[in-house]
């Protein structure tokens, strides 16, 4: 595995049609990342960051290229076995923390567990992955609407990492946080990174970039430094 | 296993409550109306037929007039116009221990007072009337010219036990003979299916008869009262054999076939006003299907979420319908008790007799009304369910 890399991006070109005209939001880019690296992916707005991300998370499509993720072809793949890598290999972080609001925080939590094991969780997993981000038994009983933006995050976290994913995709995951909050929640994912976990993290925000190990730079579809 | 797509969609229904309220009441209104209508024309019916039925254990004998043509010679001529004492007895052997009785009728004149008026007179055997007449008021006739009067003619002319009948033309300048009223029969309307409706007829003993309409030893029709109905048409084939021997000389007939038409025309009318009743469920479904899609269209972030972290699109289709379905849960048990309470006062004031109301084929209707609801309301969430389920996650994603 150590010769072929996690992500492979071999001249991915990704075209929205739109009324206004065709544009493209990525242009022949390839790039690898190896496990266990943690990059920073980086550009101004338009760029391509989060089409870039889509991808990754298998959101969607390249239009032309390939991307491999664990050594598959994700075009190749079926609606149903994309959905199962994307629930099974890849642990999501947004800007807006996109906890599901009738659930509980432990059961936003549990979520991805029940999808992938088709049961509730008795093993205590996701009540353990909760506690390791702060959350005891009385927190973890409140709905999203209930905690403030950092616990949410931790919230979402923790979802991220309770079916031990090998990527970890982070989407400007301090975006709506306080400073000290947001270096918080990276060194929670410095410590991920350090556990083995492949981090990859779009930001804005040098301060946040420096995290990481390497930077992707993107301007206007294109890989500008890598 | 508590399935988390249950409790997600009973979550949804309880956050927005008034709402799904709101629609499932479509889906009450839409149970309420298919199972009172149906109970309705199902309790209309079995009371009909039982009326019906009542008499359905009689044969009714009369003489074939069609084949043995009055006046015409031979070895019939005396049977011309009537069942004859050899045939009656030919029956009565046929009939074995069921009750055979006699009956001379025709339609006559009489005057009651100073009003006159027309009906049928019949002529009894005086203990067949006692043993099949159940008079109202007064008792059957023990005298000669004692008579019992039939409800329609007592009460249009106001008869009371005692009154005196002349039978016959008024405008004949002879005297009349006179019947006296010694009972008056209670009203028998539809359910006189004996082959004797007696509401319009003054019933007298034979022997009276014969004396002033002739007659005597024949009969204008038989009836065989069956103590078993289920030996209705071995008994009927029994008389055929021996009577219609050589001839068709007698008609056989019961009520069977009406109340087969009978039945037919009300079962017709009971699916017609249950399609009058699942046009309210149209009008349910139309509702179910908005409230589905306003819950989807308010949840696409939420949608989105789920999908992108690799729920299955099965699965959130999944979530949908099983809101759906708890819409149609809760419309149809707030509807099956409503329709039984609604029901039981609608066929209580329309049809006046909740006697049938909880037998097994009325009272089906609640349970198959929910099962209709639960259904419609299910297909009417396919739809927003598939929309839901189709979205792509990353559109979903950026909603508002």
């Amino acid at each position: 595995m150590s010769d072929f890399p996690l992500i492979r991006l071999a001249d991915v070109t990704k075209v929205y049609h739109l009324e206004s005209g065709d544009v493209i939001a990525l242009n022949h880019v390839s790039v690898d990342i190896l496990e266990n690296e943690f990059v920073a992916i980086m550009g101004p707005s338009g760029s391509g960051k989060s089409t870039m991300m889509n991808q990754l998370g298998i959101l969607d499509v390249p239009t032309s290229g390939n991307l491999f993720i664990s050594g598959k072809n994700v075009a190749a793949m079926t609606n149903l076995e994309r959905t199962h890598m994307r629930r099974d290999t890849i642990g999501y972080i947004f800007q807006n923390f996109y906890l599901i609001p009738l659930l509980t925080a432990y059961e936003n939590v549990e979520y991805p567990l029940i999808l992938k094991y088709k049961q509730r969780d008795n093993s205590g997993k996701a009540a353990a992955i909760l506690k390791s981000v702060g959350f005891d038994q009385a927190l973890s009983a409140h709905r999203p609407s209930q905690l403030s933006g950092g616990q949410q995050q931790r919230v979402a976290i923790a979802r991220a990492l309770v079916n031990d994913p090998r990527i970890l995709l982070c989407d400007e995951p301090t975006g709506n946080l306080d400073r000290k909050t947001g270096f918080t929640i990276m060194d929670t994912l410095a410590g991920l990174h350090s556990e083995g976990k492949t981090v990859i993290l779009v930001t804005h925000d040098p301060k946040v970039a420096e995290y990481a190990h390497r930077t992707i730079q993107l301007e206007d579809g294109r890989v500008v430094a890598s | 296993m508590k399935d988390i797509f249950f409790d997600l969609s009973v979550r949804s229904v309880r956050l927005n409550f008034l709402r799904s309220l709101l629609a499932s009441i479509g889906i009450v209104i839409g149970v309420v109306a298919i199972a009172s209508m149906g109970m309705l024309g199902t309790n209309m019916q079995l009371i009909v037929k039982n009326q019906l039925t009542a008499g359905i254990n009689t044969i009714v004998i009369t003489p074939d007039v069609v084949r043995s043509e009055p006046g015409s010679f031979g070895t019939q001529g005396t049977t011309a116009t009537g069942i004859t004492e050899s045939q009656l007895k030919d029956i009565r052997d046929a009939a074995g221990t069921n009750e055979v009785i006699p009956i001379d009728r025709t339609s006559t004149q009489f005057s009651i007072g100073s009003s006159d008026g027309r009906g049928s007179i019949m002529g009894f055997d005086q203990n067949d009337m006692k043993n099949i007449m159940n008079v109202s008021e007064g008792s059957t006739p023990r005298g000669e010219s004692d008579a019992i009067v039939g409800a329609m003619i007592a009460s249009r002319f106001d008869l009371k036990i005692g009154t005196r009948i002349k039978i016959g033309e008024p405008n004949i300048s002879v005297t009349r003979p006179v019947v006296r009223v010694v009972g008056i029969l209670p009203t028998i309307g539809m359910s006189s299916s004996n082959g004797i409706n007696t509401d319009n007829a003054i019933i007298v003993s034979d022997t009276w008869y014969s004396a002033q309409f002739g007659g005597a030893n024949v009969y204008d029709q038989v009836n065989v009262n069956l103590k078993d109905v289920s030996t209705l048409s071995a008994v009927e084939t029994a008389i055929d054999n021996k009577v219609n021997r050589n001839k068709e000389v007698i008609r056989i007939s019961d009520a069977s076939s009406r109340v087969t038409s009978v039945s037919s025309t009300l079962s017709s009318l009971t699916t017609f006003i249950l399609a009058i009743g699942s046009i309210s469920l149209l009008v349910a479904a139309t509702s179910i299907f908005n409230v589905m899609m306003m819950s989807v269209s308010e949840r696409v972030q939420e949608i989105g979420i789920l999908l992108s972290i690799g729920t299955e699109t099965g699965e959130v289709r999944r979530m949908f319908l099983y809101e759906a379905f708890i819409l149609g849960i809760i419309g149809a048990i707030i509807g099956g008790i409503m329709s039984i309470v609604i029901g039981y006062s609608v066929v209580s004031a329309m049809i006046g007799n909740t006697a049938y109301f909880f037998l097994p084929e009325s009272i089906i209707y609640v349970p198959a009304g929910m099962l209709i609801g639960i259904v419609v309301c299910v297909a009417s969430g396919v739809y927003p369910a598939w929309k839901a389920s189709n979205m792509d996650p990353i559109e979903a994603l950026r909603a508002e």
